[in-house]
């Protein structure tokens, strides 16, 4: 997570280093500190350090890691041939590091040779079966050549092991929402929850999940959902107001025939619309009418 | 950084831990069925994660006994820390028992004098004097840090080190995955959610006043 403080720093150095400004190096450093995604510029950045002798050296031991940091932007960039010259200096400095046969099994990868990239990383992982960024690779890889019940298989086998990896269980949601197979990613999005329970983003998509699998019990979950995101966000988040008017209009929709022996607050979804229409008025005020409309197609709007 | 590596077992064993832990916190932000599919996914008798069989359980005693070299190393060390030490303080004892060996430039309290004064046995002495083997003692424990200074981090007269590593030793992960498994049956699950119904309610009405 990049805090806001860190975000308004990482902008400014970058200004600052875009016109020339000196401090590439600090914000190389900060880029690989918050794991953002600069490859453009720290392909651009880094490379001007390290055609530069005296700047590359005066780095010391830290040369290493910025030619590891220059290679995988490469990648990213599709230089490939900056990167192999990149990976080359660093397998003679170290020949025999599992670190650099990562990044050549990348280099494969990015060429798209995917056999010899599997290879590769098969071979890496008899060696070390703990390393967590290969198996993610090859996670990534099926998912590249567009290998999703691969990448589901891969993915499952990693968190067999490493279950409390909470990005692992948010990517296998995320696929398996993709796939319309919302059972399973109801149960990805309930272990995220679990390990951060705090975190509104994880109790809306869930929300969600459920809304969409549907059923009566589903769509009460669901709601209870969206309201404890509306609480955990303090009533900011548009898509869980529009999803607390969304399930009482299909749990009243369901529950029409039956008895209304259980209690459901009427007051919660009158409470949202009026938010809603609140947001809008104030920042969509052209948009409002829509709104109106939507919502007395709903029947909440107080 | 290779005993890191060297087992994944007990990497495995450590990463269920923490998961087992997240659900018995996050327990009541999950909806009751899921709730406990997951518990009895983790802690049922048959194949529960968390269920170790009796007979698998590693003995700990048992381990020791299957390396006789670490227990003979460990007793060659201690054995070559405490017959120099009896030694010496033997010597100490026979030939210097009762002398006044030091005395301290500032007066002291009565309570020292079990501390400054071993092997005197005459209450009238001033305590600032010093005998012998309390000498020896103050010499023996007060000495470690500059030992340690003088001859290295780990030489042969500082014991505490190794038995930092003894007690340290070999994190057996059988013995938290029972006690994970107990404290997780013990779970009693309030599902919060309800509550939160309200307390959106709440929240937005204080949004719109």
């Amino acid at each position: 997570m990049v805090s806001k403080t860190e975000e308004t720093q990482l902008s400014n150095l970058e200004t600052q280093v875009d016109n020339g400004g000196g401090g590439a190096w600090e914000y190389l450093c900060l880029v690989r500190k918050l794991k953002v995604r600069r490859s453009d510029r720290v392909l651009k950045h880094g490379l001007s350090i390290l055609n530069d002798l005296k700047k590359r050296s005066s780095l010391g031991p830290d040369e290493w890691t910025l030619y590891e940091q220059v290679a995988v932007a490469a990648m990213d960039c599709q230089s490939l041939e900056v990167a192999k010259d990149c990976i080359k200096v660093l397998r003679k400095k170290f020949p025999e590091s599992k670190r650099v046969g990562r990044l050549e099994g990348m280099l494969l990868e990015a060429k798209g040779a995917w056999a010899e990239a599997e290879k590769a990383y098969s071979s890496l992982l008899e060696d070390n079966p703990l390393d967590q960024v290969i198996h993610k690779r090859r996670v990534a890889m099926a998912k590249g050549q567009g290998n999703v019940s691969v990448a589901i298989e891969w993915l499952n086998k990693y968190l067999e092991i490493f279950m409390a990896d909470h990005d692992a269980w948010r990517e296998l949601a995320e696929i398996y929402v993709s796939l319309q197979m919302y059972k399973q990613a109801a149960f990805c999005y309930e272990e995220l929850i679990l390990s951060q329970p705090m975190v509104p983003l994880y109790h809306l998509a869930y929300a969600d999940v459920l809304y969409t699998l549907g059923g009566l019990e589903n769509l009460q979950n669901a709601k209870k959902y969206y309201a404890s995101t509306i609480d955990l966000t303090g009533g900011k988040n548009t898509r869980a107001l529009f999803g607390v008017c969304l399930c009482s209009s299909a749990i009243g929709q369901i529950a029409k025939g039956r008895n209304k022996d259980d209690k459901e607050s009427p007051e919660l979804q009158s409470l949202a619309a009026t938010a809603l229409e609140r947001e809008y008025k104030q920042k969509a005020s052209d948009k409002l009418s829509l709104l109106t409309a939507a919502l007395k197609g709903l029947k909440v709007s107080s | 950084m290779v005993h890191k590596y060297a087992k994944p077992r007990g990497y495995k064993a450590r990463q269920l831990i923490v998961r087992a832990r997240n659900l018995r916190s996050g327990a009541n932000f999950i909806p009751p069925r899921s709730f406990r599919a997951r518990r009895f996914y983790f802690s049922n008798e048959e194949n529960g994660l968390l269920h170790v069989p009796k007979d698998q359980a590693p003995n700990p005693q048992a381990q020791m006994f299957s390396d006789p070299n670490m227990a003979m190393d460990m007793m060659k060390k201690n054995l070559s820390m405490i017959i120099p030490q009896t030694l010496t303080f033997a010597w100490v004892n026979f030939f210097f028992s009762g002398f006044v060996a030091a005395k301290i430039p500032f007066p002291l309290t009565q309570r020292f004098r079990s501390m400054l004064q071993n092997g005197i046995d005459l209450s009238t002495v001033d305590v600032s004097y010093v005998s012998s083997r309390s000498w020896y003692f103050l010499n023996l424990f007060g000495l470690r840090g500059l030992f340690s200074l003088i001859l290295g981090e780990d030489n042969a007269t500082d014991d505490t080190q190794r038995m930092m590593q003894m007690s340290g030793f070999g994190f057996d992960p059988t013995k938290s995955l029972g006690a994970e498994k107990d404290s997780l049956d013990i779970v009693q699950h309030d599902w919060a959610l309800p509550k939160f119904e309200q307390r959106a309610e709440a929240v937005l009405r204080k949004v719109l006043s």
